[in-house]
């Protein structure tokens, strides 16, 4: 068991069943989920025939389920009117035409008073909400996310991926990508990316020979194609040539058995926030951005993080990505504690991990009720309160930990992770 | 069939605190010429039309000739089917043709296009000049054919209104409004540009001045021929606005100005109706102002709903945005449209207010109005305007607006610089 999780290729396809089988066109842009023979989004009004031919051929894994993508990250689907012998029983992809917003409450949020009409309320004039403005996640009690536009930005360019099995701690995949602003549509590229990333950390990490270390470089192989995924899902993203190609950012945290995995591309970021107050806070990887290499040369946090290139970003995933992709990787046993992955519309306003473990248990403190989702929400509060002015991603996976403090640095990468850098 | 495409040329983004959206509606018909009518003819009797022809004593002998024979010409012009009728207006108004066993409206034919020709040929000049009394007999005659929509008037005019006073004369246009549209013509320097221009502007029509009894064949040839070409009558633009913005105001920019505002009838507290008159095919801009209260960065707003509706069914319709941006790049654009047409209405403004004031013998406002229209019409580009302004004003320099008042000004120059004033050139997309 040598080798990278493959996508099922030595496994039959299933076959869906021919009434689902062109179950849905997720929107490219706010990811609601739309009839297949939609040609604009439901939600957001976005042209989905452009985007699918955008995707081109063959297209990126597509979000559809859980289950099928453990069957098969291409799943195949029937010719309409052929019924397949594997229809019975059947209990994989969920026609999301179920989830989707069908019938619309055409009611406008802003007044209450009037009706959308043409995109617009016939009363006071305000669009419904873009459903891409403010995203909430909650696929199980203990992981949850927000991702939230923000207080100055004119769209949503963050995107995130979660997903987790049932019982606390058993498998969890946590993914952020934050569009880079400068560059076109980096609102699909991010979506785009952090979906294709998530297909592929949703399959089980190879055990190997048993030992952590086994595990810990077949997780390290499992984000670098991940990253690798990703990067292609942003490619193809770009309808045609633009001078600035869409680019996006990348961080991703894999919960597996209480045994953490985290690698980074850009300036999003993935901390651990013991609960333990002997176990120190810190953020796992580092960012490639030029305020890190100032750091790395001596310059103190604050002023390299407030400096005028200080959100300029060395590495990205995109058409125009360097050639060296490979995520800062980090491997630990987790303790009780809280696994972060957000974008720098937060950290921006909270970098150091011993404060930021402080704000989210004095957020936490606030709540009546305390999970995952509730707390994100906290944080991305207090970023808007702060003025919001980027677009604010938190993602977090609340772990029960195995009691070990045990950590491991990948050895995946060739050079040693450097210091925390907020130790 | 006519059909109306809408579209709107703005930028939609506005400032941090910003307010003001400004956007030009571009109306066009295609298919709405009464000649392409989907049988290719003209439905007769669908249309009808009256000639106003000032008989007063000043338009003396030669006077009421040529008004004559523009009279002919306009029935020349006048398709078969469509009921006429000609009006002689003096200090009072009387039908000269149908004869009165004929009714007050008759469909054209070479019979009765003949016969019209000879009831011309009795005109004589005698007596004052009321036209309020000769738009009221016409508003009688177009209400003796109720399910005619297309009713259209050509009146010629050429000396002062007398006889009534100003008031009697307004109410008569305003009875007449919403029942016909009236093109205006003045020949001569003895009538008023702001007198005549008031009965055009309410009835949906032009003004226009015909320098010598001579032309006056032409222009009325090529007047009744705009309007048969019009197919399609009754409409009107709606325009909607959000609960909680104050609608400036709505006025048509192109092909002339005319400001609209005051016009409203309202259709429901957010929607209120203005009336376009008959359509060929052609184009027309509206400049549609709205103030909304400012919302936070970032946030989107429908600022406008503008429909164009024939018969009270919207058949186009255009969106006007609004999107609060902290990117100066986009807020700080102004649309080409907006700027243009904007330019050109203060251009319209500052030449008529000048006209006003030189008559009124204020010389120092209307060298100041008159000079920033050289300006104006300078940075535009507008030649046209700067060659009448030249009649009236010697430029010393158009960049800074420097002139001055030109001795002996002849006072068709003024009016025909008037008259023009409100013409706009297209803004090209």
């Amino acid at each position: 068991m040598t080798d990278i999780p493959t996508t099922g290729a030595s496994q039959p396809a299933p076959v869906l069943p021919a009434t689902e089988s062109i179950a849905s066109r997720d929107c490219p842009v706010c990811g609601t989920a739309n009839a297949a023979e939609s040609t604009f989004c439901e939600a957001c009004g976005a042209d989905l025939v452009v985007a699918v031919r955008a995707s081109g051929e063959p297209q990126p894994p597509a979000d559809v389920s859980d289950d099928t993508l453990l069957a098969s990250a291409t799943p195949q689907t029937a010719p309409a009117g052929e019924e397949s012998p594997l229809d019975v029983g059947w209990t994989g992809a969920v026609p999301s035409s179920a989830v989707g917003p069908v019938t619309e409450d055409l009611t406008c949020h802003a007044c209450g008073e009037g009706r959308i009409v043409d995109g617009y309320c016939d009363h006071c004039g305000t669009p419904p909400p873009n459903p891409r403005d403010h995203l909430v996640e909650s696929p199980t009690a203990w992981v949850g996310g927000v991702c939230d536009i923000g207080k100055r930005h004119a769209r949503n360019e963050d995107a995130m991926s979660l997903s987790a099995t049932e019982a606390p701690g058993s498998r969890a995949v946590l993914v952020v990508c934050d569009g880079v602003s400068m560059a076109t549509d980096s609102h699909i590229a991010s979506l785009a990316a952090a979906k294709a990333a998530r297909s592929v950390l949703d399959q089980p990490f190879p055990k190997g020979v048993g030992t952590p270390d086994a595990w810990a470089a077949g997780a390290g192989r499992a984000l670098t194609n991940a990253v690798a995924r990703a990067n292609e899902a942003v490619a193809v993203s770009v309808v045609e040539d633009v001078p600035n190609p869409p680019s996006c950012t990348f961080a991703a945290a894999v919960v597996e058995d209480d045994v953490i995995v985290a690698g980074n591309v850009g300036d999003s970021r993935v901390y651990w926030l013991p609960d333990g107050v002997g176990e120190p806070a810190r953020q796992l990887g580092r960012d490639d951005s030029f305020a890190q290499e100032q750091m790395a040369a001596g310059v103190p946090r604050l002023e390299a993080e407030t400096g005028p290139h200080a959100h300029s970003i060395t590495r990205w995933l995109g058409k125009d990505a360097p050639p060296d992709l490979t995520p800062h990787l980090t491997t630990l046993t987790a303790t009780p504690g809280w696994l972060m992955v957000c974008s720098d519309g937060l950290w921006n306003y909270c970098s150091d991990a011993e404060a930021l473990r402080a704000l989210l248990h004095d957020a936490a403190g606030r709540l009546d009720e305390v999970t995952p989702t509730t707390v994100a929400q906290a944080l991305v509060d207090f970023a808007n309160g702060q003025g919001g002015r980027d677009n604010i991603t938190v993602a977090l996976a609340r772990l029960a930990g195995r009691g070990s403090t045990t950590t491991t640095e990948a050895t995946a990468t060739a050079p040693l992770e450097g210091d925390p850098t907020d130790g | 069939m006519a059909d109306f495409t809408a579209d709107v040329f703005q930028n939609e983004f506005l400032p941090d605190g910003g307010t003001d959206v400004h956007a030009i509606v571009r109306v066009t018909s295609t298919g709405a010429s009464a000649g392409t009518t989907s049988a290719g003819l003209p439905d007769p009797g669908s249309a009808a039309e009256v000639i106003l022809i000032d008989t007063s004593g000043s338009m003396g002998r030669r006077g009421v000739q040529a008004a004559g024979e523009a009279a002919k010409a306009a029935l020349a012009e006048m398709v078969d089917g469509t009921l006429f009728s000609i009006v002689s207006g003096n200090g009072t108004a009387q039908i000269v043709y149908p004869y009165s066993h004929q009714g007050a409206l008759v469909p054209m034919s070479a019979h009765t296009r003949g016969e019209a020709n000879r009831a011309i040929d009795g005109l004589r000049a005698n007596g004052g000049t009321a036209m309020g009394t000769w738009l009221t007999l016409a508003r009688q005659i177009f209400e003796t054919v109720p399910h005619v929509t297309k009713r259209h008037a050509i009146l010629l005019t050429d000396g002062v209104n007398e006889g009534e006073t100003p008031r009697s004369l307004q109410a008569a246009v305003q009875s007449c409004v919403g029942a016909f549209q009236c093109d205006c013509r003045g020949v001569g320097d003895q009538w008023r540009v702001d007198e005549v221009r008031g009965i055009a502007s309410a009835l949906l029509g032009t003004v226009d001045l015909i320098p010598a009894p001579e032309e006056m064949a032409a222009e009325f040839e090529a007047m009744m021929r705009a309007s048969m070409s019009r197919g399609v009558a009754n409409s009107e633009l709606r325009v909607w606005v959000p609960q909680g913005a104050e609608l400036l105001f709505v006025k048509q920019v192109s092909p002339t100005l005319e400001d609209l505002t005051s016009r409203r009838t309202v259709l429901n507290p957010l929607t209120g109706a203005y009336p376009t008159g008959a359509w060929s095919d052609e184009s027309r801009d509206y400049h549609v102002a709205v103030r909304l209260p400012a919302r936070t960065l970032g946030q989107e707003q429908l600022a406008a709903r503008v429909q164009f509706s024939l018969g009270g069914d919207p058949v186009a319709q255009a969106l006007v945005k609004a999107k609060w941006s902290n990117d100066d790049s986009l807020t700080t654009r102004i649309d080409p449209a907006v700027a243009a047409y904007t330019g050109q209405a203060e251009l319209a403004t500052v030449i008529q207010e000048g006209l006003a004031a030189k008559a009124a013998g204020q010389d120092d406002v209307a060298t100041a109005k008159l000079g920033r229209a050289v300006q104006l019409a300078d940075a535009t580009g507008n030649d046209d305007m700067t060659t009448r302004l030249k009649k009236v004003v010697e430029i010393d320099d158009a960049d800074t607006g420097t002139v001055r008042l030109k001795k002996g000004a002849s006072k068709i120059d003024e009016m025909s610089l008037d008259t023009a004033s409100t013409k706009t050139s297209r803004v090209r997309r």
